[in-house]
């Protein structure tokens, strides 16, 4: 996968996306909406240790917290669907907007939790040496949760950018 | 909320000593744990717009959930403390509550 990334006026572009990266990206609402209890457990997990606690807990704190998830994959979906081709190559640009780079960060956190559950994956497998250790579901698993820590990176600001005065419009090759 | 202070505004006129049931509420715990997968500086930044802390105390606190595996992030009056675990939550941070033991 060789994604690149910008900061520009209207927010972040990730570049050169591939087909598998593209699919990973949409791969995110889904996570998010998932039944799968593993992933519910995980993204909704048990808070009080009293059973009186947890059923108010769940009465009134997470109805609200799912029609957040909800509403933060319709915000992903969104900006995927807003996607750009890269003319004579299968990659694409993607734009995430500023107003949404909070949502983004979440969505792919709770995308990367919802994987590593599913994959029953342990830290170990997340070490350097883990991956050889992984079954090939969970190397694929891994390659899709480090593809979207480097994402989450770069709108942490983890990597640095040249202050230029560029814009989404430099990029657009359609 | 309302009613409690009202009551408390009531009780001033026959008695001037505070009511334990008032004054002394169990304060609760807001604790992250760890996980593998979150990011280091995601939590760090959850912990300053989450609670307001400096980045010198959301790092701190974040290395203890690392190294520890969790940390008390917030102590309080239970319904404060439950809207601070609605919103770690909400940004997918491992959190729960435990009322303190006394």
């Amino acid at each position: 996968m060789s994604m690149w990334a910008a900061r520009v006026d209207e927010g972040f572009i990730f570049g050169d996306l591939t087909p598998a990266a593209v699919e990973t990206l949409k791969g995110v609402p889904m996570l998010i909406e998932s039944s799968d209890s593993r992933v519910r457990d995980r993204l909704l997990p048990e808070t009080c240790s009293k059973e009186e606690d947890e059923e108010h807990w769940r009465e009134h704190a997470v109805p609200e917290l799912e029609r957040l998830f909800l509403s933060r994959a319709q915000l992903v979906r969104r900006d995927l669907g807003a996607l750009r081709k890269i003319p004579d190559t299968s990659n694409s640009v993607l734009l995430v907007p500023h107003e949404h780079v909070n949502a983004w960060l979440a969505a792919l956190n709770a995308a990367r939790l919802a994987l590593f559950a599913l994959n029953d994956m342990t830290a170990e497998h997340l070490e350097v040496e883990g991956f050889d250790k992984a079954t090939p579901k969970q190397q694929e698993a891994i390659l899709r949760l480090d593809m979207m820590a480097e994402m989450q990176a770069v709108m942490l600001g983890d990597d640095e950018f040249d202050d230029e005065d560029i814009s989404f419009d430099d990029f657009i090759i359609d | 909320m309302a009613r409690a202070a009202t009551k408390e505004k009531t009780d001033t006129k026959t008695d001037t000593k505070t009511s334990p049931k008032t004054s002394l509420a169990t304060p609760w715990n807001v604790i992250v744990h760890d996980d593998p997968v979150t990011l280091q500086n995601y939590v760090t930044k959850v912990f300053k717009k989450v609670f307001g802390y400096s980045d010198s105390k959301a790092n701190r606190l974040m290395m203890e959930v690392h190294k520890k595996g969790r940390s008390i992030v917030w102590t309080g009056a239970r319904e404060q403390a439950e809207m601070y675990a609605q919103k770690l939550q909400a940004h997918h941070l491992l959190t729960s509550l435990e009322k303190v033991e006394t």
